[in-house]
């Protein structure tokens, strides 16, 4: 009886297979995101999910040009600033609209700083109301309200607007570049208050066209935008919410989306031997380091430092981990950065040299207790993070390959790991002597690498480490506005933090970008601020 | 005692079971190591903004009223706001659910097509070449890793032979408009072919996926069960009767054997619409097994405790609703 059904549910079957593979048009550029974003207002996101969708539909006033975190002209065509570096003045673009065709001029740029400064301004006080803030503004310009370095903008006229900061900052054009400081459309910020973060309305190449939760935001061409050069050349964008990276890949390799981000170190070979896809490199802009404790005796004694400096082999750990996309780290900034030291030495792998600088510093029966300065004692632990992070992406292998490094000149770690924020919980209250961690920059200027972690000297999250002149050298640059002579002090500091032996810095990582081989004009950012206006397909 | 004191029963009785998953739920936030605030936030964690996360969990407060607070919101149908978008969670909860219903639904029926003809064969022709494959394939369907599955079948259907999608609901270039949120239903109720075919060449790579389990379990109890009751004496009268097989085991003993399939059955399609993390996540399955994936890898804890306790809820009432369709079947069966 029923054996009679089954070659009709075999047609059926069939019926449903012969739909071919799910290809959109070739209008539509589709990229596989590594899950939802959070909100579509730039003002108060913090992740590379969301950013990724709001840089295609936001501008700011200036923004990093190409592959590098050089600072150029957005929306604003130029600017001077005064002798002390306090007072900034922008000449902004003529004739540019926000998407629901309100006018950009110098009022909307007032209101948008208003709004991020201003705590008590109605569009400030409903975000945090809903428990969410403008955690980037008050990061990088101080704080809020008097708080804040920027102590006034004005509309000098439609088409000028004036910054005065308390004080001069040497980032304030690299901090501006940020994906933070897009300029939303003060008309649709004040229709939609909350549900803004649903409704995006900025000036950029694309149109905000619909978020579909759990799956998909769509975009498409802003057919008014203001750089005629540089118009959108796909009618429609997709970002795709593909969690599962393995999917990621089976979709791009199946034709179903362009381009992906989030590969497995693993899978670059696999993509790399695929002739219809291909790899792009993202500039490298983080730093994985191994960070001592001061409080720890033994750390005291820059012998001991430089013998585990020598006892790594940082080009064999990057070679064999990290999937063919790592660098080897001489110094704190990456090469990308231009506070870079070019000039600087690294120290060399050489374990006979480790071995004696071990003997000279008392350790000749190698290093195996840690004494912490109150006189307590305790094998030596080595910390690694229980999760992957961009600048190690698979930190407990690359834990292994260190401590089986050390054990070679004899020094014995203990590998030890907790949960995520227990572990940043112990290296803020600074009860990790030796651990990894890493850093991922922010806006491209050297300072929001080398001064984020070793201007404040002596305090807990940073092993204690005290070196007041480091601290000046890099307060001085921050103070000043002339990026040649901020360039100086900068190579200077990494001098200095190299002969201190500090800290030691393992490998910069360079986050590979997978893509269908005829997508052509994609620029990777060091920022991850990346425009698909300039994408089209072959 | 009738049907409907017996409903009441057992309806109040699950009253104390969600009281202790709410405990449970509730116990989440403060048994994980770690400040949540600091997890959350990671690297960039300012003392202020961990201040701030702090107060929004409320967790500042002391324990007893900490829950007290919960246990008030739950019950006027606040299940609390999603902390890294804000979203009511209840709200999305409702916007996730259907995605998970029609893949569960479509799953389950999967695997009563298959487990429960291959279970009767497999009975029929007991310890033959079949029964031996059939359990062996029950076998295989129980103890098989979902992830690895459903990247095979991703890997050889989506990409190798490129016949069906390796992931998602629908495809960007088709759209459907939203009713049900049941793809199918919707698509069928505005009579769009395309939509319907397409939006059921989604389902059909995540639905096998997710249906082995529930089918290998089926077609074990189908074996089992049916079994059972061809040794019985009834069925020995039948036969002597002159009743063609095929009469005696699906009219006669299938009725009977059915019933123990059905509570199975019942138990598997609560445990689907709780929702199927890994599923989910391997096909990029817009459902609550995504949404708590994405949730618990944020700390974001309102969605982690409220999707936990809306599952309890449906697994409890699925069993409920299972025991009393049992009476509605079986005649023979009296609540006391």
């Amino acid at each position: 009886m029923w054996t009679r059904r089954i070659p009709m549910l075999l047609l059926l079957g069939c019926a449903l297979l012969v739909g071919g593979p799910a290809f959109a048009g070739q209008s539509t550029f589709i990229f596989g995101a590594q899950g939802e974003p959070v909100d579509l207002d730039p003002a108060i996101i913090t992740d590379g999910i969301s950013s990724r969708i709001t840089r295609q539909i936001y501008e700011g006033l200036v923004k990093y040009k190409g592959a590098t975190t050089e600072v150029g002209p957005a929306l604003a065509e130029k600017w001077e600033v005064n002798k002390e570096g306090t007072v900034w003045t922008f000449h902004l673009r003529k004739g540019v609209k926000f998407h629901d065709g309100t006018p950009f001029d110098a009022a909307a740029v007032v209101w948008n700083f208003d709004r991020w400064k201003n705590t008590k301004h109605p569009q400030h006080e409903n975000i945090k109301k809903a428990g969410k803030s403008f955690d980037y503004y008050g990061n990088q310009f101080n704080g809020f309200d008097d708080k804040s370095i920027i102590t006034k903008v004005e509309a000098v006229n439609p088409q000028t607007v004036r910054i005065t900061l308390k004080a001069p900052q040497g980032p304030f054009l690299s901090n501006l570049g940020m994906f933070v400081f897009d300029l939303a459309s003060p008309k649709a910020v004040e229709k939609h208050g909350l549900a803004f973060t649903k409704n995006p309305v900025g000036t950029g190449p694309y149109k905000f066209v619909e978020w579909k939760v759990g799956q998909e935001v769509i975009l498409e061409a802003n057919k008014d935008y203001w750089d005629k050069a540089h118009a959108p050349k796909l009618q429609r964008v997709v970002i795709r919410n593909i969690k599962d990276s393995s999917q990621r890949l089976a979709a791009l390799k199946a034709g179903e989306i362009h381009g992906m981000e989030g590969l497995n170190p693993d899978d670059v070979k696999v993509v790399k031997n695929d002739p219809k896809l291909q790899i792009i490199l993202r500039p490298t802009n983080t730093t994985g380091y191994l960070a001592f404790n001061y409080k720890v005796k033994e750390f005291q004694d820059g012998r001991v430092r430089q013998a585990i400096a020598h006892a790594i082999n940082k080009k064999g750990i990057v070679d064999a981990l990290f999937g063919g996309t790592g660098m080897v780290a001489t110094q704190f900034q990456p090469p990308s950065l231009w506070g870079y030291n070019k000039e600087l030495k690294d120290y060399e792998y050489n374990p006979e040299r480790a071995k004696q600088l071990l003997r000279d510093a008392g350790f000749s029966g190698g290093l195996k207790e840690i004494t912490w300065d109150d006189g307590k004692k305790e094998p030596l632990p080595f910390w690694y993070m229980p999760v992957s992070r961009p600048y190690y992406p698979n930190p407990k292998e690359i834990a292994e390959a260190m401590a089986a490094d050390l054990a070679k000149v004899g020094i014995q770690v203990k590998l030890q790991t907790t949960d995520w924020a227990v572990y940043l919980d112990k290296r803020k209250n600074g009860q990790l002597p030796l651990y990894m961690l890493g850093w991922t920059g922010d806006n491209g200027d050297p300072d929001n690498f080398v001064c984020y972690f070793f201007c404040k000297p002596g305090d807990s999250p940073e092993g204690f480490y005290a070196n007041p002149k480091l601290s000046d050298v890099l307060l001085t640059a921050q103070q000043m506005t002339d990026q040649k002579k901020r360039a100086e002090l900068y190579r200077k500091a990494e001098q200095m933090i190299h002969d201190d032996v500090a800290r030691i810095f393992i490998a910069n990582n360079q986050p590979p970008l997978a893509f269908q081989k005829n997508v052509k004009g994609y620029v990777a950012n060091p920022t991850g601020s990346e425009h698909f206006n300039t994408v089209y397909f072959e | 005692m009738t049907v409907g004191q017996y409903a009441i029963k057992r309806f109040l009785t699950i009253v104390p079971v969600l009281v202790g998953v709410s405990l449970i739920v509730f116990g989440f936030i403060h048994l994980i190591p770690g400040d949540p605030a600091v997890t959350m936030l990671g690297e960039r964690a300012t003392p202020e903004r961990v201040a701030e996360i702090r107060t929004q969990l409320g967790l500042d407060r002391p324990l007893y009223v900490q829950y007290l607070i919960y246990v008030g919101k739950i019950v006027r149908g606040d299940l609390g706001a999603s902390i890294l978008r804000g979203d009511p969670v209840l709200h999305d909860l409702a916007k996730r659910f259907p995605a998970t219903v029609e893949l569960a639904l479509s799953a389950i029926t999967v695997a009563v097509l298959i487990g429960v003809p291959m279970g009767i064969v497999a009975a029929v022709w007991r310890n033959s070449l079949f029964d031996a494959l059939s359990r062996l394939i029950a076998l295989t369907g129980v103890s098989m890793p979902i992830f690895w599955l459903g990247l095979m079948l991703a890997w050889v259907f989506g990409v190798v032979l490129g016949l069906l999608p390796t992931g998602f609901r629908l495809n960007t270039s088709v759209t459907i408009v939203p009713v049900t949120n049941l793809f199918l239903v919707d698509s069928l109720l505005a009579g769009d072919g395309e939509a319907f075919a397409a939006a059921a060449r989604h389902l059909v790579l995540p639905a096998v996926a997710l249906s082995t389990i529930p089918m290998a379990v089926i077609a074990r109890m189908t074996r089992a069960s049916l079994l059972e009751i061809l040794s019985q004496d009834y069925i020995r009268t039948a036969e002597s009767k002159g009743l063609p097989q095929r009469a005696v085991i699906l009219r006669h003993a299938m009725r009977n054997a059915l019933l123990p399939v059905m509570t199975v059955t019942g138990l598997q399609i609560g445990r689907l619409l709780a929702g199927a993390i890994l599923t989910e996540t391997i096909f990029s399955w817009p459902g609550i097994g995504l949404w708590i994936f994405e949730a618990i890898q944020a700390r974001d804890y309102p969605i982690v405790q409220g999707a936990t306790l809306f599952i309890a809820t449906i697994f409890v009432l699925v069993n409920l609703l299972t025991d009393l369709l049992y009476a509605v079947v079986d005649p023979r069966i009296r609540y006391d």
